[in-house]
């Protein structure tokens, strides 16, 4: 396989096409799913959520057995009985303490590997930053189908439909695969998270990973988990260019926390530096689909309604009565933004 | 350096039509360059020193806008790969054709630049195939190159940052969609105008009707609808901001 550590795999003619026919698994046996679990590391390594999710979700529409891949070092020993609880049933722990980083052309070349000796009917991980990494460079060295993104799955038999949206949420489309292994991403919070099935059993299998396809990565710093997370909130009071009085920032954080929500925005008050990113809805942002989201002085470009079409209520707040918030919206207040988030503070404070 | 962008155009994402089949219909809607690739354009420029930068782009004979767009940001050469046989071609089949450019017409590149991702598929699924099926390490979430005695790069993971050496010939994709670069001057138009965008087909890449398009591809569209979900649109006067709180009040339910 590729040993990409020091660029002396990059000879036009050493890998395909002989490696994308090395791994024909488009077979009529393939069967099961094979999920990668995602570890978010730490002092005490634990599993992304969205590979919980994913593998409730394999248990309950694709028949044959759930096989499980992680990547890491005897400090994931904790994690065995969580993965069996969640639903897999083998579990390949490729033991390498080099791979507690995420090296996607090792990790693609491990999975390859599993995958030829399960083969596998589906692969699937979560819509992650790393997994959106790996799983492209996976299906190509598959030859396999992938559907990024799901924000649903179902079976018909072996066979699995995909459901993701497309340009920028405006359509939504059913996708399928024209052959075995079939791969999806799954977004985060497309399923609920499932209980765990304390006690449930299965087994270990450790792998070796003989290959050397490691990145020199010079330096590598965690990033303070945001105490917001916008794309968990319940509701959200979600500011927009209409917005022009910084201190109409601070209201709508004491607004926001009186309902129990947070503060989301566009990405002009991005632009403008007074929110972070990690606070921007919409394509370039973050999706999020609370129970209620707030928009005030959002005109709904396009781009913002991408991360936002999928709330559960929506109500906006606008001085322009021709706002295309309007079409997207269950309610539509024409009034200024400032003002009605003002007298919500006070009414909040009194009840 | 030799860098290769590669590069998409994108249909403006507010008139979206598909055909019956769910493609999506790309003739009579307005297109332009994807951010992300105008992003990378303008990255592989700032990089190349003795150049040259080459954008490519698969698609219908209109893309040349595209590339066109891709001189005027500083490109010194351009590329359309375009031919019937490619319609339809999902990320697989793309990332084939592509990396066939790159095998046949590009043997001696030194870096491939590409955007993080399309506005119209968002799939982000390009770059690390092409990474793969040329054989190279691949970059993703890429917020800054930095070229000194090695080439370097700050891949954001959200969670994470990270710096990594880029060995040469490895495919990087960049995150960010804009930039405060300057605009095109009058002899950056000119300079584009006088390049001419050469044209390949299936046959100058050695490829044939069942490696790319949609018999070369690996996924299938089923069915594709609007995602709208329908909104009452009830509007409200909220000059009186006691009304309007009124309304929200009991939309959260306090």
């Amino acid at each position: 396989m590729s040993g990409c550590s020091d660029g002396s795999c990059s000879g036009p003619d050493r890998l395909p096409p002989g490696m994308l026919s090395k791994y024909d698994l488009d077979l009529p046996t393939a069967d099961g799913t094979l999920v990668w679990l995602e570890v978010i590391r730490g002092p005490e390594p634990r599993f992304e959520a969205s590979s919980l999710e994913i593998l409730d979700k394999a248990r309950s529409i694709c028949e044959g057995r759930v096989f499980g891949a992680v990547f890491g070092d005897k400090e994931l020993k904790p994690l065995y009985d969580i993965a069996f609880s969640y639903g897999v049933d083998t579990l390949y722990h490729v033991k390498d303490k080099r791979l507690v980083q995420f090296h996607p052309e090792a990790y693609c070349d491990a999975i390859a590997e599993l995958s030829a000796r399960i083969a596998p009917a589906a692969i699937l991980m979560g819509a992650t930053p790393r997994g959106r990494e790996l799983a492209p460079r996976l299906a190509a060295a598959l030859g396999a189908g992938l559907t990024a993104d799901c924000t649903d799955l179902s079976a018909d038999g072996r066979r699995i439909l995909m459901t993701r949206p497309a340009f920028g949420g405006n359509l939504v489309a059913t996708i399928a695969c024209n052959g075995f292994p079939q791969m999806a991403t799954v977004r985060p919070g497309a399923f609920p998270m499932p209980r765990a099935d304390v006690g449930r059993k299965g087994t270990v299998i450790y792998r070796r990973y003989l290959g050397s396809a490691f990145k020199n990565i010079v330096s590598s710093e965690p990033v303070e988990a945001e105490s917001v997370d916008i794309s968990k909130a319940k509701i959200l009071v979600s500011l927009g260019n209409g917005i022009r009085d910084r201190a109409t920032v601070d209201l709508a954080e004491s607004v926001a926390s009186k309902l129990g929500g947070a503060v989301s925005c566009s990405r002009a008050l991005v632009d403008r530096g007074w929110l972070p990113q990690s606070r921007q809805v919409g394509q370039s942002g973050r999706i999020v689909s609370p129970d209620l989201y707030l928009a005030f002085g959002i005109s709904g470009s396009v781009q913002h309604k991408a991360g936002m079409s999928g709330s559960k209520r929506i109500v906006a707040v606008n001085k322009d009565p021709d706002a295309p918030i309007k079409e997207s919206a269950d309610v539509f207040i024409i009034g200024d933004a400032h003002s009605v988030l003002k007298e919500l503070d006070e009414r909040l404070d009194s009840n | 350096m030799k860098i290769v962008v590669a590069v998409k155009q994108v249909p403006d994402v507010s008139s979206v039509q598909t055909d019956d089949s769910g493609n999506i219909v790309r003739e009579g809607i307005p297109s332009v360059l994807n951010p992300y690739c105008e992003y990378a354009v303008y990255m592989a420029c700032r990089l190349k020193g003795d150049g040259p930068v080459t954008a490519v782009t698969m698609g219908p004979p209109q893309a040349r806008g595209a590339l066109l767009r891709c001189l005027e940001l500083g490109a010194d050469e351009a590329y359309l790969i375009s031919d019937k046989a490619f319609a339809g071609s999902d990320a697989f089949a793309t990332s084939k054709v592509l990396s066939a450019f790159v095998r046949t017409h590009i043997p001696g590149y030194d870096l491939i630049l590409c955007g993080k991702q399309a506005s119209d598929g968002d799939t982000a699924e390009v770059p690390a195939e092409l990474a793969c099926m040329l054989g190279v390490q691949q970059f993703c979430y890429v917020d800054e190159i930095v070229a000194g005695d090695d080439l370097r790069v700050l891949q954001n993971y959200r969670d994470e940052k990270r710096i990594c050496v880029v060995p040469l010939r490895s495919v990087i994709s960049v995150s960010k969609g804009e930039c405060n670069r300057r605009l095109p001057s009058i002899n950056d138009y000119l300079r584009a105008a006088d390049v001419e965008i050469k044209t390949l087909d299936k046959a100058a890449l050695g490829l044939d009707e069942q490696s790319a398009g949609v018999k070369g591809s690996k996924t299938r569209i089923i069915s594709s609808r609007s995602s709208g979900v329908e909104r009452s649109c009830v509007t409200i006067d909220g000059t009186n901001p006691s009304d309007a709180a009124d309304v929200i009040i009991k939309e959260a339910g306090m």
